[in-house]
C-alpha cells in the first residue's frame, strides 16, 4: 500500500486539502432518515465506539457490535461495554454480512488488519465508515469498488460525544466522503444522517475531505494540543523548582492550570484568555508569546511538512512494525519526569491565581494555538478546519491533564497523537533551552511584582488590537456562536 | 440586650379548637418581630399567647411585661361581645345606646394627649360621641389601635394592623410605629411580606401550630427564602399555560402512560431489578420508595430512556414499545424530570430564564433561539416562584434550593403527561424542602399531570398520591 495523498497530482492534493465548508442546520432537515431501518454494525467498543453507538441507538437507529472472537470468549472490556449496555454482540462472521453500514471505530493502528478482515464479509453496496482517515490517506488502503466510504469524526473525546448528546446537544463534527468510493452517490446523505444520529448537527458540521481531516488532525494533535502541553508542563515545572517554588504548589499550578486558563480560551478565544490577566501581565504574556512563536515556527513548519509529505506516518508505521519500541520507551520516559512524579500539593489556588501566576503558560498556549493555526492555513487547510484542530480541542486535552497529568493525557489520546506528541516534545524542549534560561518566577510561579498596574496606553492598545485581529479569533467567534451555553469545567 | 420574653417548649390549647405546640422562642426588648405564616397556621394564636390567651398545657412562658397592648380581630370581637353582654345585663327596659367611643378611648387612658392626637389623625373626631358598637369594623379597628398606642404598653402586639386601612391612614400608622420603635418592642402579625415595616428586625414563621423558622432580617439569604416560601404558600397564582406552538402529540387515552413487564436489570452478575411489573395509568399519582441501591433511579431511567438496558426490556411508554426505531427525544418530550443528578449535570452558564425555557427542548442549556411566547411563559413561572428579579442572573450563582425550584419549573413548563420527581428534596434544608413541597402541591392540584414521586422521607408526603411502590434490595 502506498501513501494515497502522495499518489495524487498536486492540483488534486490542493483541492482536497482546501475542502472545508461549514454546513447550515437546514441541510440536516432529513434527520436520520437515510439510516432508518438499516443495520449499523460497530467494530470496536472503546470510548468512541461505545459512545457513538449509544447516541445512534438513542436516535432510533439499529446498532450492534462486532468483536473479535477472543474479545467475546475472554469477556474483555469491549465485550462488557457492549453487553452491559444492552447491545447485540457477535463475531465479524455473524454480523458483518448483515450490515448496511460498518462503523470502523478501532484505533488507527488496527485499521489495516480490521478492514482486511471485514471487507470480504461486507455485502455488496454496503457502506464503510471511519472516524479518522489515516488508513485511507496515509496507508493507502484500497476499498472494494462497490462499497461507499465515508467519515464522520466528532471533534471531541468519546465521553464528551455522549455527555453532550444526553444534554440535548452534540459536539462539532467533521464529515467527508471518499470520492474514490461513492459508487451510488449516497455517501453524503449517509454521513449527514450519521452526524444527526450522534447529535453533531446541533454543534456544527464541517464538510471536509479525508485528506484535509488527516493532515489537519495530525498537525493539531502533535503540536499545540498535546506536544505543547507536554513540553510546557515539563519546562514550567523544572523552572519553578529551580526558582525555589514549593514543588507541590508548582505541580498543582500546572496540573490544573492548563484546564483553568484554556477554559477562558474555550469561551472567548485567545483574546479572552489574555484579558484575564492584569494589563502589565497581559503585555508580558504577549511579548513572551511573540518570542516563543519566533523560536518555534521552524518546528511547526517541520511538523506540517513531515505530515504533508508522509514522512511522519512512514516513520511512525516503522515503529508499529517494530512493536512500538519507541512509543513505549517514550511513554516510560514521560512517567519519569519530575512533574509527573511530584503530586499536586494540598494548597488552595484560586481561579484567578492560575492566570496571575501562570503568565508563561498563557503565553505558551497563545503561541501554540496561533502557530498551529497559521501553519495549517499556510499549508492550504481551511480556517474552520484549522480552528477545530487547534484552539477548539486545546481545552479538551487540558482537561485530561487535570485528571491525571501527562499520563492521563497520553492514555486518552490515540497512539498516533501520543507518538506525535513525543516527537514534538523531544524537539521542542532543547529548542526552548536558551529562552527558558531567561525565565524567572515572575512569569511562572509567583506572578509579576509591580508597584502599580499602570501600563503605557499606546502599547496596551497595540497589544489588544493584535490579539483581536488574529485570524483564529475571527473564525473562532463565528464557530463558537454555534456552541452556546457551554458546560462549565471548574 | 435587656430582659427577654422566653417561651420554652410551650404548648398552648385554645378551647380544643387549636393548639400551638412545643414553641421555643425568645424575644429581647430591643427586637421587633413579624410573625407570619399561611392562613390557619397559628400566627395570630402565637401573638395572642403573649397577651395571655389560651391555656398552657406544658412548657413555660416567662418575662412577659405587665402591660401588653393587643390589637387583633379576636380582641376586637371580644370587646364587641363584652359590650353586647353589658347590654344584655341591663335590666332597664330602654334602648341602650352603649358606651360612647370617647369613653372607650379616654377612660383609663395613660396618655390622653397622644390619644387626642391619634383621634385626630385617624379621623375619628366626629365619631367620639357615637356608641362604640355602632362603629363600622374599620372604625372599631382604628379605635382599638388608638387605645393600644396610647396605653403606654411595655409590649405592643398588632395583628394585621394594616388590614382594611385606607392608604393615607396606613402611611400615618407606619410612620407613627416607626417613631416609637425605641420606646416599645413590637410584634406584628402579618400575612404579607411587602407590608413589613423597615424597623422589623426578626421574622417568625408559623406552620401548622409550630414555630418552624425564626430568621434574623440581617441574614439576607434566609430572609429571601422565607419570603419565597410565604409567597408560594399564600399567593393564589395559577400554573402558567403550556406553549400552544409546541403542543405535544396526543396520546391514546385508552393506553397506560407506562407499562413495564418482567423488568430485569443487571450489571455483570449483579442483579438490580428482577422480574418487576409496573403499570402507570394516566392520572394515577405514584410514590416510589426503597432503600439505597434498591434500583429506584434505575427503574426511573428505564422509563426516561436514560438507561441503556431499556432496549433489552419489555417497556411500553407513551405509545412506543421501546427498541422499534423511536428516538429518546420522542420519549422525553412526554416527561418532566427533576433529580439531584440533573442538578449536578446542569452546570451551564445560562440565565435562570433560559433554564426554564430549556424545558421546552428537554436540553440542558439552550442551543437554539427561544420564541417570544416561550419567554413569556418563563416569566410567568419566575413570577410564580417569586424569582422575577433573578430572571437574567446566572443559574449557577443561585442557592441550591432556588436551583431546585427552577428545575421543577423547567420540568413543568411543557405540561408533561408524566412528572418524575426523584428525591426532589434531597440535600435541601428544611426551609427549601417546604418551598419545594409547596410548589409540587401547587402543581399536583393545578394540572393534568401524573406525578411519580420518589422519596424515602416519610414526612415529605404529597397530598393526592395514593399509589405506592416499594422496592427492596434484589438478592
Amino acid at each position: 500500500m502506498a501513501n494515497y495523498f502522495n499518489t495524487l497530482p498536486l492540483r488534486e492534493q490542493l483541492e482536497q486539502l482546501g475542502k472545508c465548508r461549514f454546513m447550515a442546520l437546514s441541510e440536516f432537515a432529513d434527520g436520520v432518515e437515510a439510516l432508518k431501518g438499516k443495520k449499523m454494525v460497530v467494530i470496536g467498543c472503546g470510548a468512541q465506539g461505545l459512545n457513538q453507538g449509544l447516541n445512534l441507538r438513542d436516535s432510533g437507529l439499529d446498532v450492534s457490535y462486532a468483536l473479535r472472537p477472543e474479545a467475546i470468549e475472554q469477556k474483555r472490556q469491549s465485550w462488557k461495554n457492549a453487553t452491559e449496555n444492552g447491545f447485540t454482540v457477535g463475531t465479524y462472521e455473524e454480523l458483518i454480512p448483515t450490515a448496511d453500514v460498518v462503523l470502523n471505530l478501532t484505533p488507527d493502528k488496527q485499521h489495516t488488519s480490521v478492514v482486511n478482515a471485514v471487507m470480504p464479509l461486507m455485502k455488496e453496496g454496503a457502506c464503510l465508515s471511519y472516524s479518522h482517515g489515516f488508513n485511507i490517506v496515509e496507508e493507502g488502503m484500497k476499498i472494494r469498488d462497490d462499497l461507499t466510504v465515508i467519515m464522520v469524526a466528532p471533534k471531541c473525546p468519546g465521553s464528551e460525544v455522549r455527555a453532550e448528546y444526553v444534554r440535548g446537544f452534540g459536539v462539532p463534527t467533521l464529515i467527508a466522503v471518499h470520492e474514490d468510493n461513492d459508487p451510488k452517490g449516497e455517501g453524503l446523505a449517509l454521513a449527514k444522517a450519521y452526524a444527526v444520529g450522534t447529535g453533531g448537527h446541533k454543534a456544527g458540521v464541517l464538510m471536509s475531505s479525508f485528506i484535509a481531516e488527516v493532515k489537519s488532525d495530525l498537525m493539531g494533535e502533535q503540536t499545540i494540543l498535546c506536544g505543547m502541553l507536554q513540553t510546557g508542563s515539563i519546562l514550567c515545572f523544572d523552572k519553578m523548582i529551580e526558582e525555589g517554588i514549593d514543588a507541590g504548589y508548582a505541580s498543582k499550578l500546572i496540573q490544573y492550570g492548563w484546564e483553568t486558563i484554556t477554559e477562558a480560551l474555550k469561551y472567548g478565544g485567545v483574546t479572552n484568555m489574555l484579558d484575564r490577566l492584569s494589563n502589565p501581565a497581559k503585555i508580558k504574556a504577549f511579548d513572551l508569546a511573540e518570542e516563543l512563536k519566533q523560536i518555534m515556527r521552524p518546528l511547526y513548519n517541520k511538523h506540517q511538512d513531515d505530515i504533508i509529505d508522509g514522512t511522519f506516518s512512514r516513520v511512525m508505521m516503522e515503529d508499529w512494525a517494530n512493536d512500538d519500541k519507541n512509543l513505549l520507551q517514550w511513554r516510560a520516559d514521560t512517567a519519569e519526569t519530575n512533574f509527573e512524579k511530584t503530586p499536586a500539593g494540598d494548597v488552595e489556588i484560586s481561579e484567578q491565581e492560575y492566570f496571575d501566576n501562570g503568565i508563561l503558560m498563557v503565553a505558551m498556549v497563545k503561541a501554540g494555538v496561533e502557530l498551529a493555526f497559521e501553519t495549517m492555513t499556510a499549508a492550504g487547510i481551511i480556517a474552520e478546519s484549522a480552528y477545530y484542530e487547534s484552539l477548539h480541542e486545546t481545552p479538551l486535552i487540558a482537561n485530561t491533564i487535570a485528571r491525571k497529568k501527562l499520563y492521563e493525557m497520553n492514555a486518552t489520546i490515540s497512539d498516533t497523537a501520543e507518538y506525535g506528541c513525543y516527537l514534538y516534545n523531544h524537539a521542542c524542549v532543547p529548542l526552548l533551552g536558551d529562552f527558558m534560561k531567561g525565565i524567572k518566577s515572575d512569569v511562572i510561579g509567583k506572578g509579576l511584582s509591580v508597584e502599580d498596574n499602570g501600563v503605557d496606553n499606546a502599547r496596551l492598545i497595540e497589544v489588544n488590537a493584535a490579539l483581536r485581529s488574529h485570524p483564529v479569533e475571527a473564525v473562532g467567534s463565528v464557530l463558537r456562536g454555534h456552541m452556546a451555553d457551554m458546560k462549565k469545567i471548574v | 440586650m435587656t430582659a427577654s420574653i422566653c417561651l420554652q417548649n410551650l404548648t398552648v390549647n385554645f378551647d380544643d379548637r387549636f393548639k400551638l405546640s412545643e414553641i421555643d422562642w425568645s424575644i429581647t426588648s430591643d427586637q421587633h418581630w413579624v410573625i407570619t405564616g399561611t392562613n390557619g397556621a397559628g400566627k395570630s394564636a402565637l401573638g395572642a399567647v403573649l397577651a395571655g390567651a389560651g391555656e398552657i398545657e406544658s412548657g413555660t412562658l416567662s418575662g412577659v411585661p405587665g402591660k401588653v397592648g393587643l390589637v387583633s380581630f379576636e380582641a376586637q370581637a371580644e370587646l364587641i361581645a363584652q359590650e353586647l353582654k353589658k347590654d344584655d345585663a341591663d335590666i332597664m327596659d330602654v334602648i341602650a345606646e352603649g358606651t360612647p367611643v370617647r369613653e372607650m378611648i379616654f377612660n383609663d387612658c395613660a396618655d390622653p394627649d397622644l390619644a387626642s392626637e391619634l383621634v385626630e389623625k385617624f379621623g375619628l373626631t366626629g365619631l367620639l360621641d357615637r356608641a362604640f358598637r355602632k362603629l363600622s369594623t374599620g372604625e372599631t379597628r382604628k379605635m382599638m389601635l388608638i387605645r393600644a398606642l396610647s396605653s403606654k404598653p411595655d409590649l405592643l402586639i398588632l395583628d394585621e394592623p394594616f388590614d382594611g386601612l385606607d392608604a393615607n391612614t396606613l402611611v400615618m400608622l407606619q410612620e407613627h410605629l416607626a417613631a416609637i420603635v425605641d420606646d416599645v418592642p413590637m410584634i406584628l402579625v402579618l400575612n404579607r411580606f411587602d407590608e413589613m415595616p423597615a424597623f422589623i428586625t426578626h421574622v417568625a414563621y408559623v406552620d401548622k401550630g409550630r414555630l418552624s423558622h425564626t430568621v434574623d432580617r440581617q441574614d439576607e439569604t434566609a430572609f429571601n427564602e422565607l419570603y419565597q416560601l410565604l409567597h408560594l404558600k399564600t399567593t393564589d397564582l395559577d400554573v402558567p399555560e403550556a406553549d400552544p406552538a409546541s403542543k405535544l402529540p396526543d396520546l391514546d387515552p385508552a393506553q397506560p402512560l407506562v407499562k413495564l413487564k418482567n423488568i430485569r436489570v443487571k450489571y455483570g452478575d449483579d442483579v438490580i431489578i428482577d422480574g418487576l411489573d409496573w403499570t402507570i395509568e394516566r392520572g394515577q399519582h405514584w410514590q416510589l420508595s426503597g432503600p439505597n441501591g434498591s434500583g429506584k433511579t434505575c427503574l426511573l431511567s428505564l422509563i426516561t430512556g436514560d438507561h441503556p438496558q431499556c432496549y433489552v426490556n419489555d417497556i411500553f411508554v407513551f405509545g412506543f414499545q421501546r427498541g422499534n426505531g423511536e428516538s429518546i427525544w420522542q420519549i422525553k418530550q412526554f416527561i418532566g424530570y427533576v433529580s439531584t443528578a440533573l442538578q449536578w449535570e446542569y452546570r451551564v452558564s445560562t440565565s435562570c430564564k433560559n433554564v426554564i425555557i430549556s424545558g421546552f427542548y428537554d436540553s440542558i442549556g439552550m442551543y437554539t433561539k427561544s420564541t417570544d411566547k416561550q419567554k413569556e411563559i418563563a416569566d410567568q413561572w419566575l413570577a410564580l416562584l417569586g424569582m422575577s428579579d433573578r430572571a437574567d442572573q446566572p443559574f449557577n450563582k443561585l442557592s441550591y434550593g432556588d436551583q431546585r425550584l427552577l428545575l421543577i419549573a423547567r420540568a413543568m413548563v411543557k405540561h408533561p403527561p408524566l412528572l418524575i420527581l426523584d428525591e426532589p428534596c434531597l440535600g435541601l434544608d428544611d426551609m427549601n424542602r417546604q418551598l419545594v413541597l409547596a410548589l409540587i402541591e401547587k402543581i399536583c392540584e393545578a394540572k393534568n399531570t401524573t406525578v411519580l414521586y420518589v422519596n424515602h422521607h416519610a414526612e415529605d408526603q404529597i397530598a393526592g398520591i395514593e399509589n405506592f411502590l416499594a422496592l427492596s434490595k434484589a438478592g
